[in-house]
């Protein structure tokens, strides 16, 4: 992948901590119970790994260090705070991925059981997730809190996988690189280019990874791709209602509100209420709103319109209009005007999103 | 194409079965007993990574909202569905 390819998504300055704080507890929370614990259950009813080989792990480990940098506490500045406890979940995400990829070696696992495992078809198998109370700066210690025991015990798995001869030390640390080199957001030129290349666009939707591959970005491997444009006629939304299907390999981390159940059951019930209420997004009455509940083989994102004002814009100008929101139908692509104005004033406003039950 | 051997083609007016105790768990509730329409055929799609064997054909079934919800905005919802869950609409039946 080129190095044009591998800027983030737009984020600017913080307006509001307490929706960093919740996003940062609701992302935590479906990465333990979702991802995390019902894989170690999984190889632990498998015999792959036991409770004795954790104990033993945790003995061998003592004070070291395998992949995670202790982490402490940052002063009293709360912006820096919030991003740093943005960056340590980063990490704690990471640190996922690195032992999912041993396991499903090790087990020659599929998604389809661990979506078994933590209890997408009954709710028998969920793993409970924490409530979060108090005030914000409870909230913030509880988080630094919790983050330390999830890695802990992260930490301690991998050096179990690694005792029991599933993986070696040089073959984790050989992918730990490779995560933090990986950067799967290609959303913004994708879009730029589909819309100043009308051959492209074509392309893009009608064949998918094949129009990618020619363009040379990084084409992803989940599933079949189909790429639904939005019009003056229609607008697309993306969501997936039984978990949380996502073209992560091609858009990058999921955002936190599209795994959230309130996201996941209002979209499909009353789409354009929840559009209004979870983003405050109006979509006029003279479109029709479609949504697409996408289940694990085919995944989807949105080809936006593109905003008024861009005319002469170079393509990598206009990638930059593009938002992750966007790209799932939660948003529009920003307006020049909308992106200069959130460079200068430090951010983009941030919507409400999806509000407590 | 990959739509040989799809029972079902485009604009095909299909209904979701109320129940299918061996088809594949990844259909929604709120669409099952639903009437649709076939808006995208997919055919078959090996998919490894995700789950052993192969499912039966893939469609995008297209519904309108007031069918699948008790909002009644014009609006629709397009859900991926395998084969095993779909029956042609019978002449005649509702819709």
């Amino acid at each position: 992948m080129s190095g044009k390819h591998n800027h983030k998504p737009f984020e600017g300055h913080m307006h509001d901590f307490e929706a960093h704080i919740r996003a940062v507890e609701e992302d935590l929370e479906y990465y333990r119970a979702k991802r995390f614990e019902p894989r170690i259950i999984y190889l632990i009813r498998r015999g792959v790994v036991t409770f004795y080989d954790l104990l033993k792990a945790r003995a061998a480990l003592k004070r070291s260090h395998l992949f995670f940098k202790p982490k402490q506490t940052q002063g009293n500045n709360i912006e820096a705070r919030v991003r740093h406890l943005e960056e340590w979940l980063d990490e704690y995400v990471k640190g996922i991925a690195l032992v999912s990829a041993r396991a499903v070696e090790a087990m020659d696992m599929v998604t389809e059981d661990n979506r078994k495992e933590r209890g997408d078809y009954d709710d028998f198998f969920k793993i409970k997730k924490k409530e979060h109370h108090g005030t914000l700066e409870e909230r913030m210690v509880n988080l630094e809190q919790d983050l330390r025991d999830y890695q802990e015990l992260l930490e301690v798995f991998v050096q179990a996988l690694i005792q029991r001869g599933w993986s070696t030390r040089e073959q984790l640390q050989q992918r730990w690189r490779q995560l933090h080199e990986e950067r799967s957001w290609a959303g913004g030129v994708i879009v730029a280019k589909a819309w100043t290349d009308p051959a492209f666009k074509q392309a893009l939707l009608s064949t998918g990874r094949e129009a990618l591959r020619e363009m040379g970005v990084h084409q992803g491997k989940v599933g079949k791709l189909v790429v639904v444009e939005n019009t003056d006629k229609v607008h697309n939304v993306i969501v997936c209602t039984l978990c949380s299907c996502y073209p992560y390999d091609i858009l990058g981390d999921t955002p936190w509100w599209y795994k959230h159940e309130s996201y996941r059951t209002q979209i499909v019930q009353n789409p354009r209420a929840c559009l209004r209420n979870m983003f405050g997004l109006e979509v006029s009455a003279g479109k029709e709103v479609q949504v697409y509940d996408s289940t694990s083989d085919v995944r989807y994102f949105v080809l936006p319109e593109c905003p008024a004002g861009t005319e002469g814009m170079t393509e990598e100008a206009l990638a930059k209009l593009v938002t992750v929101d966007s790209l799932v139908g939660a948003g529009y692509a920003l307006e020049p005007s909308q992106r200069r104005e959130a460079e200068q004033s430090g951010g983009l406003p941030e919507a409400p999103r999806v509000r407590p039950d | 194409m990959e739509s040989t051997g799809c029972k079902y083609k485009i604009g095909d007016a299909v209904r979701v079965a109320a129940e299918n105790p061996t088809g594949n768990p990844r259909t929604p509730h709120y669409i099952r007993g639903k009437c649709g329409v076939i808006g995208l055929v997919h055919g078959v799609l090996e998919n490894v990574r995700d789950h052993r064997g192969i499912h039966k054909p893939l469609y995008t079934v297209r519904f309108d909202l007031s069918e699948v919800s008790t909002c009644h905005d014009q609006d629709s919802i397009c859900v991926d569905v395998h084969e095993e869950w779909l029956n042609l609409r019978q002449a005649g039946e509702r819709n």
